[in-house]
């Protein structure tokens, strides 16, 4: 006996065979009915995956393994499992699932991945996120970013990880991954470049940790209400004086590139973009994930697309 | 121990004798308290407790500018565990009457700094280099600014100078001052031979 895990990816559109976080709803969901049968996870209507979907694969993974006696991968897109590979997807995950690829042939033929700044990284600690940075600022100085552009994928990275390990309390730490794009994926391919920043944790969520402060009892009626108030200047679980500052900063520099800032735990998801903050309910995701998109000279290039 | 390159003492041309060392965030040391990147709280507590290290081997009104020129990029927890929390301990007189200041220019990674301080309603004496004109990181009002700048400008005033430059009076004056002095970015002094008996004079600190 086997249960399917089915995705929502969509057929046509903008959004057409993208791995995003919401497209593995259907997935979360059904993993957890899952009661120690062999699971299978179908990516075969997947043809781009971004670090979003990477980390939420990740994290839906973590999940799923524990309940299943064996996890298996479908792909049908060879490029998507060689992404996933350049991604160090199977260095982490390849001895837990079986999956229908040659993976020793894709690490055969592996090379470099140009917009790759971070590939799918675990880490359990705080002590391991100056690494992380230090890495990647190394290769966004090498690429030719400038350096406020680097302080702000840096900041934004080093300030979501280390919220990640602080509140996360997760079984699996937290992954996160970092894609530049030459192209503009946040909402449909446009013109332009964006980085793309996520991190998912297992851990206790939002609402759970802003609840420990008792002061914040009205904002944490609701998972969206804790995620529009865990946003403000100065808001924590802990209410000391000068924390909850790091995830606000995050928001300011995201919305001053023109990009944004995506929040979901629990069954809220908010987009925070500087002017205006988007909420709405989703089916529960069992931890907390973030991302950040980072537009790059969005403001220069024509937003119409020509066709 | 801290490396000798990490702090160093600067002669300063004021007509004062106060010591100050500086403390270059950037170049590090063996073990790493520093660094072209700064970013997380362990990072920041590390490097609070460094400056801590150089500003109690200090004398009783010495100052240390904290110089973070060479630091290419920091993050808000940092800047909140290595400067909110310093500041927030130098304004409370848990190093005597030794200050702070921070050596930095006009730019983004200022902003970090900045957020920290406005979230504890402290500010931190910012100059060029050392000994350049002040400028103010944090959460100062107008008025007190502008107390602030007169204090400056005049190098040591009393009281009742500065309210006369202010145009104030004497109880107003003192108030402000005593604002400045508790946020940690000007000295006070109590001179009790003066003519009507105790009055305060004033004194910048970097």
């Amino acid at each position: 006996m086997s249960t399917q895990l089915e995705l929502n990816v969509r057929r046509k559109g903008a959004m057409r065979g993208i791995l995003t976080l919401g497209s593995l709803d259907p997935a979360f969901a059904a993993a957890e009915g899952v009661e120690g049968e062999m699971a299978v996870l179908d990516l075969r209507g997947v043809e781009f995956v971004e670090p979003a979907g990477l980390c939420g694969l990740a994290a839906l993974l973590e999940f799923l393994i524990p309940r299943s006696r064996l996890v298996g991968l479908k792909f049908s897109e060879h490029d998507v499992a060689a992404y996933l590979e350049r991604m160090d997807f199977f260095r982490i995950f390849g001895h837990r699932v079986e999956t229908n690829v040659d993976v020793a042939a894709l690490e055969e033929r592996r090379r470099g991945n140009p917009g790759t700044l971070q590939e799918l990284i675990s880490f359990h600690s705080e002590e391991e996120i100056p690494g992380i940075i230090n890495r990647i600022s190394e290769i966004l100085t090498n690429k030719g970013y400038e350096l406020s552009e680097r302080a702000a994928i840096c900041a934004t990275l080093s300030e979501i990880c280390a919220n990640a390990v602080e509140h996360g309390r997760s079984p699996f730490g937290a992954y996160a991954a970092v894609q530049a794009y030459q192209h503009i994926v946040s909402g449909g391919r446009g013109r332009g470049e964006e980085v793309l920043v996520a991190i998912a944790d297992g851990g206790a969520g939002v609402r759970e940790t802003l609840s420990r402060n008792p002061e914040y009892a009205e904002h944490t009626a609701s998972d969206n209400d804790a995620l529009r108030h865990a946003l403000k200047m100065g808001v924590s679980g802990t209410g000391e004086l000068g924390r909850g500052g790091g995830l606000a900063v995050v928001g300011q520099i995201a919305a001053r590139a023109s990009g944004s800032l995506s929040l979901r735990s629990g069954s809220g998801r908010v987009t925070f973009y500087g002017d205006r903050t988007n909420s709405r309910n989703v089916p529960t995701f069992p931890g907390t994930f973030v991302r950040v998109s980072l537009p790059r000279k969005a403001d220069e290039l024509p937003t119409a697309s020509k066709n | 121990m801290i490396s000798l390159k990490t702090v160093s003492m600067v002669p300063v041309a004021k007509e004062d004798s106060r010591a100050r060392a500086v403390y270059d965030v950037a170049s590090g040391d063996d073990e790493g308290v520093g660094g072209k990147l700064m970013v997380t709280r362990g990072t920041g507590r590390r490097v609070r407790e460094a400056l801590g290290e150089v500003l109690e081997g200090l004398p009783g009104d010495g100052v240390l500018y904290v110089d973070t020129r060479g630091v290419e990029l920091m993050d808000y927890s940092f800047a909140d565990e290595a400067l909110g929390i310093l500041v927030s301990r130098v304004a409370a007189g848990e190093y005597g009457d030794r200050h702070v200041a921070l050596v930095e220019e006009d730019r983004e990674l200022l902003e970090n700094i900045e957020a920290s301080l406005r979230q504890r309603g402290l500010a931190m004496i910012r100059v060029d280099e050392p000994g350049g004109a002040p400028n103010i990181v944090g959460e100062v009002s107008e008025h007190l600014l502008e107390t602030l700048r007169a204090i400056y400008e005049a190098g040591a005033i009393t009281n009742a100078d500065l309210a006369e430059r202010l145009g104030i009076n004497h109880t107003a004056c003192n108030n402000r001052a005593t604002k400045l002095f508790k946020l940690g970015l000007i000295h006070r002094r109590k001179n009790t031979a003066a003519p009507g008996g105790r009055q305060y004079s004033y004194e910048g600190i970097a």
